[in-house]
């Protein structure tokens, strides 16, 4: 047992993001900095792989590692923190990702050094902390914390010629926009929970049992949309999406790894921890219009990605239908209807594992599109060609990634994607219907935009020999480079072909929150 | 309606006429000597209704201090402050028209609420020995304020000096 | 004639009295020291206002009244003064060197300053109108004074003399408010104007109060002075005007409302939501169109008076706390932020654009990050002050049936967020100006902005304490 595993998990990065402050300024500090902050980075992945695969029982349903003291007892708010299997994988592949962000930025980004690193963990404690809170307003301080950082990660060191500063405040304003009216919901569901001899709770687990507003349908459904809106801002559901493709095309490689790995999960994480067991009511009575976002983020997303003539302009489109076939499998798993609890889990399951596999393989795109830009100055699809044959390894990473990506069976894609189906024909058949669509087109954006631009056709020599003069040169991907992208290779394969390594853990806590809505 | 009452009457309305005449001439006359005059003929005539009231004390203190020294401080800043004496400032900008406007909407709540009210009139008449009275209540239930009133008037003076000083 | 004396008990207004008379102690030094003693004048203050922090929490759960009920020592009073304290403590400290660059290092500057503090802590204990207006009177009389203390700025002189029309003006309102107030109800104290019957005299009298009050904390439509005054006067005496003035003011302002005048809540609670409305969304949306940090600071100012008031509709026991509370955290956040634009300064040159601020984050990062901490607290964002503050009032008014009031509040502000984060924008992502070096921090400044630093944070992250000595404290 570790004591205080999880505090320690959240704390460890702000620690190591101070000692990055204190690092003495000299020659050598960037290099120190840097070559700090990635070691520094691996004690809580390696902290919360001893959690998660030592530790952690996957079949008990309650919450694990918890630790609750009394923080503001004016108000009865809580430390309370805890992991459930709904929120260990994502725990798990927060540590992940950031330690893969980190080594790779540690080789690419010069300038500013310090800032960007201590922005890089004072993220990861942003995020481990919304993932671990049980507390409604330390959900939300950490919801918030972590908006801060990304917005400088964006800002100053996003590509000079995609409006860094202004794809910044928009997704700044975007995410407040809806985490403030989140915030009056959490109000609201407090004062309602208090009576006049007790205080009310902002505690996510008594709110779950105690339902705020559970006989007053107009209030619930305000703080239900509140909250809703925070959390499909964050997704992004449509018509909310708009400030993602410019805030993905922005950010420094490491920053769009992050933002599409993990912090467009705090939102659908947010649909299962909050919205879901607190609300199944409301959520219940409007997952026609949940759903019907979803579909129309699945096919739309998959139609402007295949529009798209800029790489990472795809790949942040392909996230808003990858994304939605998230939110329909919880539409899904909690639809009225007479679906029996074992088809609603799948479609919960799957939904929850395609948050974990969108995280690494939208994580690793994310990556290679970086790497191609960092050599060719450029992502215009129409540029490349040919590179199958020029670059083999990364033509090889690039197509697993892809086809994991457009769900190809075998990959961690496939499972996911068709759990979330499987479930979603059994309670909501004419959407999931028309959601096949996205896949056939999702396959489409991929194999004709980015394989056959890119991988395929003929290695432009005259162009690429032109510009070499001006020091751009297509090379394969060096060592540092395969490094990173490893670890995410493997768990697509890993995930594709034995799925049964997260999906019992997911199962347990699937069949626990429906067991508590669907009677 | 006793002779008394209807002196009082008489009295009141003279004193508020000067009052009111000696406003508007304070704020109608481009001179600035003259409209400084005005205003010491306004200050008497409140005083006056002062006295109509019988606040013989308040009437004599208001004569003292605002006709006796303020006005007169007045008039010696505008004799010693070169250019007012002759410049003839106008008295009106753009905004009189909104002003006037509010400044009678104030008048106009204010009067009606002033005779819809019933107030409390004291059943006894205060008595003879005032300024004993109003001596005594400044020294003991009032004497917070009063020490704070000479405060205040240090840190005028202080500031006086401040903005004054070379 | 015999007379009967009041209780004398001056421990009650012993921080009163500490003050006071380290103004005077001040004054007399201003006499015996040379120009070059004229520090030791500011280190006396400090001694002073720490002495009086020290009686203020000797009055902690004291409960008493004394001078007739003039004054009444309760632990609303005592927090409020406390937290005026703290403000004038480190706006002294902000003041050593402001003062000598700025050629205005006189002992009259911290004079006035402590008869300010007289006033304003004698405004927080009072339980009398009579002592309400004659301490709004000594808070504001050394004000105008040093809004114009540098007396060869002309901007400086035109800030001053603003403030004095202005704040006379609003005081003959207040005048004229007690006036009426005690024509319907025979009383000027609090609690015994709260015990007769409501009449429409009151009313009216209660609005003019409301005028007095309102001038002074800069509410819409009273707020027109406010960008001038803060932009014209020495910037130390901005940051000291804007907090502790606004501290003090909505004390009595409080206490008055909600001691005097609950019997009229009805009435003044829908006015004063739609004051609260528009000043907040004035403020704030005028604040977006400022590129001078010092204007800007001023309609925040402004926007932040308008949520303090939301915490008065809200009434109740949760609306005083979260009031009391707000007003710290913002004293301390304003503070601080004011102190990060005076440090850094140059001599006499000052960076008051936005665009001044450009790559100080490469030259002073650690000056950057805490006015980002300053900046990000005053926005609302955790783990700051800032963001407790306004969580405490939106609570309070969805507490009690003021729900649209908290998300009128709430989306102002979202709007502040976008000025707040310019001069952050400035520091970190823009080009360093030309013609301005690295700034150097003079130790006592430092002080000041590590002191408010760890407030605001501390404030933040531990919250609880200080909310429970907010909590439930206004005696009636």
């Amino acid at each position: 047992m570790v004591p205080f595993a999880l505090s320690l998990l959240v704390l460890l990065p702000l620690v190591g993001a101070a000692i990055v402050l204190l690092i003495p300024k000299g020659q050598k500090s960037d290099s120190l900095i840097k070559w700090f902050a990635v070691v520094w980075s691996v004690i809580p992945l390696l902290l919360a792989s001893y959690l998660w695969f030592v530790l952690f029982d996957p079949n008990a349903s309650k919450m694990q590692f918890e630790e609750a003291y009394l923080w503001i007892s004016s108000i009865n708010v809580r430390y309370h923190v805890g992991v459930d299997g709904l929120s260990m994988p994502l725990v798990w592949l927060t540590t992940l990702l950031t330690v893969l962000g980190l080594f790779y930025s540690s080789y690419v980004i010069h300038e500013r050094a310090r800032e960007f690193f201590f922005m890089f963990l004072l993220l990861e404690t942003g995020m481990i902390g919304v993932f671990v809170s049980l507390d409604f307003f330390l959900f939300y301080v950490f919801w918030e914390l972590g908006l801060v950082p990304m917005y400088f990660l964006i800002a100053i060191w996003g590509h000079a010629e995609d409006r860094p500063q202004y794809s910044a405040i928009k997704f700044f304003l975007y995410t407040l926009v809806g985490s403030v009216l989140m915030l009056l919901a959490i109000i609201a569901m407090y004062i309602n929970t208090s009576t006049a001899t007790t205080p009310g709770t902002f505690d996510l687990i008594e709110l779950a049992t105690k339902r705020p507003f559970a006989n007053d349908f107009v209030f619930a459904s305000l703080a239900f949309w509140g909250i809703f809106l925070a959390f499909a801002i964050k997704v992004p559901l449509f018509p909310f999406h708009t400030w993602l493709p410019d805030a993905h095309t922005a950010a420094p490689t490491a920053g769009s790894v992050i933002l599409a790995g993990i912090l467009l999960k705090l939102g659908t994480y947010g649909f299962v921890r909050v919205l879901v067991p607190i609300f199944p009511q409301v959520f219940q009575a409007n997952v026609l219009p949940i759903a019907i976002l979803a579909t129309i983020s699945i096919v739309y997303g998959a139609l402007v990605a295949m529009a798209q003539t800029d790489f990472k302009r795809l790949i942040a489109y392909s996230s808003v239908n990858h994304m939605g076939y998230v939110i329909l499998g919880v539409a899904a798993a909690v639809a009225i209807g007479g679906a029996n609890l074992t088809d609603r889990a799948i479609a919960l399951n799957g939904a929850m594992l395609q948050m974990f596999n969108h995280g690494v393989i939208t994580g690793a795109l994310f990556f290679i599109v970086g790497i191609l830009y960092e050599r060719a100055h450029t992502r215009d699809l129409k540029s490349f060609g040919g590179l199958g044959a020029k670059t083999p390894v990364y033509g090889a990473i690039l197509l697993t990634a892809s086809f994991a990506s457009l769900g190809l069976p075998g990959l961690a894609g496939f499972i996911s994607e068709f759990m979330v189906f499987r479930g979603a024909f059994a309670t909501l058949p004419l959407i999931a219907t028309i959601c096949v669509l996205g896949i056939v087109f999702g396959a489409a954006m991929m194999l004709w935009k980015v394989i056959q631009n890119v991988l395929l056709g003929v290695f432009d020599e005259k162009r690429w020999a032109e510009q070499e003069k001006h020091g751009v040169k297509l090379y394969d991907m060096t060592r540092f480079e395969v490094i990173t992208l490893a670890p995410l290779l493997f768990l697509m394969v890993l995930i594709g072909v034995y799925p049964s390594v997260i999906l019992n853990t997911l199962n347990t806590i699937s069949v626990a929150i429906l067991g508590q809505i669907v009677k | 309606m006793s002779t008394d009452l209807v002196l009082t009457y008489v009295g009141f309305f003279m004193m508020g006429a000067i009052a009111l005449i000696g406003a508007v001439l304070a704020v109608s006359q481009r001179n600035i000597l003259r409209a400084a005059l005005g205003l010491i003929v306004s200050f008497i005539g409140v005083a006056g209704i002062y006295f109509v009231l019988e606040a013989e004390f308040v009437g004599v203190v208001q004569i003292l201090i605002y006709v006796g020294a303020i006005t007169i401080l007045i008039l010696f800043a505008i004799m010693l402050t070169r250019g007012l004496m002759q410049g003839t400032t106008s008295g009106h900008n753009s905004q009189w028209l909104a002003a006037a406007l509010l400044a009678m909407l104030l008048f106009a709540a204010l009067a009606l609420v002033a005779l819809g009210t019933n107030w409390n009139v004291a059943a006894t008449r205060v008595s003879s020995d005032l300024i004993p009275k109003i001596g005594a209540e400044l020294m003991t239930t009032y004497v917070l304020p009063f020490e704070a009133v000479s405060l205040l008037l240090l840190a005028a003076l202080v500031g006086a000096i401040v903005i004054a000083r070379e | 004639m015999s007379l009967s004396v009041p209780d004398l008990n001056l421990r009650i207004i012993a921080p009163v009295l500490i003050v006071a008379i380290s103004a005077l102690v001040v004054l007399l030094g201003e006499l015996v020291t040379s120009s070059a003693q004229k520090r030791g004048l500011g280190y006396a203050s400090l001694v002073g206002l720490l002495a009086a922090g020290g009686a203020a929490m000797g009055l902690w759960d004291a409960h008493a009244v004394a001078f007739r009920e003039m004054v009444r020592a309760d632990n609303f009073g005592v927090f409020l003064t406390l937290t005026i304290l703290a403000g004038a403590v480190l706006c002294i400290l902000l003041s050593f060197d402001f003062t000598r660059a700025h050629r205005i290092e006189t002992g009259e500057y911290y004079a006035l300053i402590l008869f300010s503090v007289t006033g304003m802590l004698l405004m927080v204990t009072a339980a009398d109108l009579i002592i309400i207006f004659l301490a709004l009177e000594l808070l504001s009389l050394p004000l105008y004074i040093l809004a114009a203390f540098k007396r060869e700025d002309e901007r400086s002189l035109e800030a001053g003399l603003k403030y004095f029309l202005l704040g006379a003006f609003s005081s003959a309102f207040f005048l004229y408010g007690i006036a009426l107030v005690y024509g319907a109800t025979g009383t000027t104290n609090l609690a015994r104007i709260a015990a007769s019957a409501p009449s429409e005299m009151l009313l009216i009298g209660a609005g003019l109060l409301l005028v007095g009050f309102a001038f002074k904390v800069a509410l819409v439509p009273f707020h027109w002075w406010t960008p001038d005054v803060y932009e014209g006067a020495p910037t130390t005496i901005t940051a000291f005007m804007s907090v502790a003035v606004k501290a003090a003011a909505f004390g009595a302002f409080l206490r008055a409302f909600l001691v005097a005048l609950p019997a009229l809540a009805m009435d003044w609670r829908v006015v004063l939501a739609i004051i609260a409305v528009l000043t907040m969304t004035l403020g704030n949306v005028a604040a977006l169109l400022q590129a001078n940090i010092k204007r800007m600071l001023a309609y925040s100012s402004i926007a932040h008076a308008g949520y303090i008031l939301i915490a008065l509709v809200a009434m109740g026991g949760a609306g005083v706390s979260a009031a009391l509370f707000y007003l710290l955290a913002y004293t301390l956040t304003n503070l601080g932020a004011f102190g990060a634009v005076i440090a850094l300064g140059e001599g006499e040159r000052e960076r008051l654009n936005v665009s001044d601020y450009g790559g100080l984050a490469r030259m002073q990062p650690l000056l950057a990050a805490m006015l980002t901490v300053f900046m990000l607290s005053l926005a609302g964002f955790p783990p700051f002050a800032g963001f407790v503050g306004k969580f405490l009032i939106f609570g309070a008014a969805v507490q009690n049936g003021w729900a649209w009031l908290a998300v009128v509040g709430v989306l102002n502000s979202l709007v502040s967020v976008y000025f707040y984060l310019r001069p952050v924008v400035a520091m970190y992502m823009s080009e360093p100006v030309e013609g301005w070096g690295a700034p150097r921090v003079a130790p006592l400044v430092a002080l000041a902005l590590v002191l408010a630093l760890i407030g605001v944070i501390a404030l933040g992250v531990f919250p609880a304490p200080a909310i429970a000595l907010a909590a439930g404290g206004l005696g009636r």
